[in-house]
């Protein structure tokens, strides 16, 4: 049996501050112990600091991550293992979740493949993250540095960031806690006799070239489909390395509050059995794709469960590895779920998926990420307008002379997300 | 693309990566190709090596243009 207590330790405000901790629900940040944390990479010029709160007029853009600052309080390893600390197997004893603040990491990485995320308005509507208080992290790489170095930077410096803040959380008594148990496989059908065992097949975007997912520090392109407890998600074993379309990119934020495992979860013992989490990836071979998806489907067998959820990341070819995974988990006899979203087109008329099957006959999708929005002038802007027009879902025109920005809505971080971690649906 | 060319009479071969797709879309003669954001190349070898993969690409592509066929077919070989 898997235990993990989750201990939520509510935060209703982030302020700077001399001293770094948290009292009374806000959490207060010392500016330069930070500063000190972030400037130890030296690739890293200078980083700047903000916060953003619920219903204030602020954008934030280029958005690259979002992480939520988490401690490890009892049991092996510590968050974000194989990154910060050993690839020691977590997710067992206890974690404390500063919930209600994010970490958000900002800089143009690769210019059109950041996200916008709005604290008020129309677009607050569309991405999560404007209901929380946001730690933000402008940073900005030394000059000549390649993308890829910028991206490693960045996202070392928000999970750097993400445990020290965490760590002011570790003594502290938490609002509320949650217990989330796995039997293994025996225990869990000598429980639950009679209810449907239900796995849940991930995949982690993995397509390379700045496109990739790290599951205990291993690149998720290199790895074949593997299996995880849904506990060690929690503890922030899989992490976004991503520069992809904003809507439908999952922040490490996401994975840490990934709403499939938290649903599974809530329905364990009472109308299913959750069995556990096959991760699989999305490389752009066709070769590996075959290979994941026939490994997803085997563990699957394997597992000899009767139905399974199946989650995807991104579009576009990675809809043929979300179509391969549903079709052959189904030829073995065991019930699919797909979750997407959709590109099809501004006015909805056009093929939602790049692939397809009829196989697929139950989906769930996050919205159309074509569906064009417009989003009023804020206040303030914290990182910059440079790269509206630029951004995947944005066209040259999109940032209007008077602050408006007209385009699709790709561009916002989390807006069509295919973990249904949004409120966008179509029936 | 495919499918409107040939439509005005020319047979066409769709060189590409995730066949799964071509298939869906309805091309008719399919060429896999190496990689999606190198469908010609393959930056793993050396330049010499990549044009004998091109090369050999391309050949397999003028087969797959010179062939009748009944069906939807991927030309693996």
């Amino acid at each position: 049996m898997k235990r993990l207590e989750l201990g939520y330790v509510n935060i209703k405000d982030v302020q700077f501050a001399d001293k770094s901790e948290v009292r009374d629900g806000v959490l207060y940040v010392n500016q330069e112990e930070i500063k000190a944390i972030v400037m130890e990479d030296e690739t890293i010029k200078n980083v700047s600091f903000d916060i953003a709160r619920p219903g204030e007029s602020v954008r934030i853009t280029p958005v690259k991550d979002v992480i939520e600052p988490r401690v490890k309080v009892e049991g092996p390893g510590g968050v974000f293992p194989g990154m910060l600390c050993k690839p020691e197997t977590v997710g067992s004893g206890r974690t404390h979740v500063l919930r209600g603040c994010a970490v958000v990491t900002a800089g143009k990485i690769v210019g059109f493949q950041e996200g916008i995320i709005d604290m008020t308005g129309p677009g607050a509507k569309y991405t999560p993250f404007s209901k929380l208080n946001n730690f933000v992290m402008v940073i900005e790489p030394v000059d000549g540095l390649k993308q890829h170095e910028y991206e490693h930077a960045v996202r070392m410096a928000g999970f750097k960031v993400a445990a020290k803040l965490g760590e002011l959380a570790k003594e502290l008594t938490p609002d509320e806690v949650k217990v989330f148990e796995t039997p293994n496989v025996k225990e869990g059908i000598e429980m639950y006799p009679n209810l449907p065992r239900v796995a849940y097949v991930q995949m982690l975007q993995s397509q390379g070239l700045l496109h990739d997912t790290y599951v205990y520090g291993v690149d998720a392109k290199r790895s074949l489909s593997s299996m995880i407890f849904p506990t060690e998600t929690m503890d922030c074993a899989i992490v976004s390395g991503n520069c992809v379309s904003a809507c439908d990119k999952n922040t490490t934020y996401h994975h840490q509050n990934n709403p499939v495992v938290a649903d599974l979860f809530e329905q364990h013992g009472k109308t299913l059995n959750f069995v556990g989490v096959i991760i699989t990836n999305e490389n752009v071979y066709l070769a590996d794709k075959q290979r994941s998806s026939d490994w997803a489907a085997k563990l699957a067998e394997l597992l000899g469960v009767d139905g399974v959820i199946v989650s995807q990341e991104g579009f576009g070819n990675p809809d043929t590895d979300l179509i391969m995974n549903c079709v052959k988990i189904e030829k073995k006899g065991i019930k699919t779920t797909i979750i997407t979203d959709e590109y099809a087109g501004q006015d909805g008329k056009s093929q939602s998926l790049a692939d397809a099957d009829p196989l697929a006959t139950a989906v769930v999708t996050g919205g159309n990420a074509n569906e064009v929005i417009t989003l009023p002038k804020m206040d303030k802007v914290i990182g910059t307008l440079d790269y509206v027009d630029k951004i995947a879902g944005g066209h040259a025109g999109s940032l209007a002379a008077d602050g408006t920005i007209t385009a699709e809505l790709q561009v916002i971080t989390g807006a069509t997300n295919e973990l249904g971690f949004n409120c966008l649906s179509a029936r | 693309m495919v499918k409107a060319i040939e439509k005005a009479g020319f047979p066409v071969v769709h060189i590409c990566t995730v066949t799964p797709i071509s298939m869906t879309v309805g091309a008719n003669r399919i060429v896999p190709a190496v990689a999606i954001p190198h469908p010609l190349g393959d930056p793993n070898w050396d330049l010499e090596e990549e044009r004998a993969i091109r090369r050999s690409l391309l050949k397999k592509a003028f087969h797959a243009l010179t062939t009748e066929v009944e069906d939807q077919t991927i030309f693996e070989d």
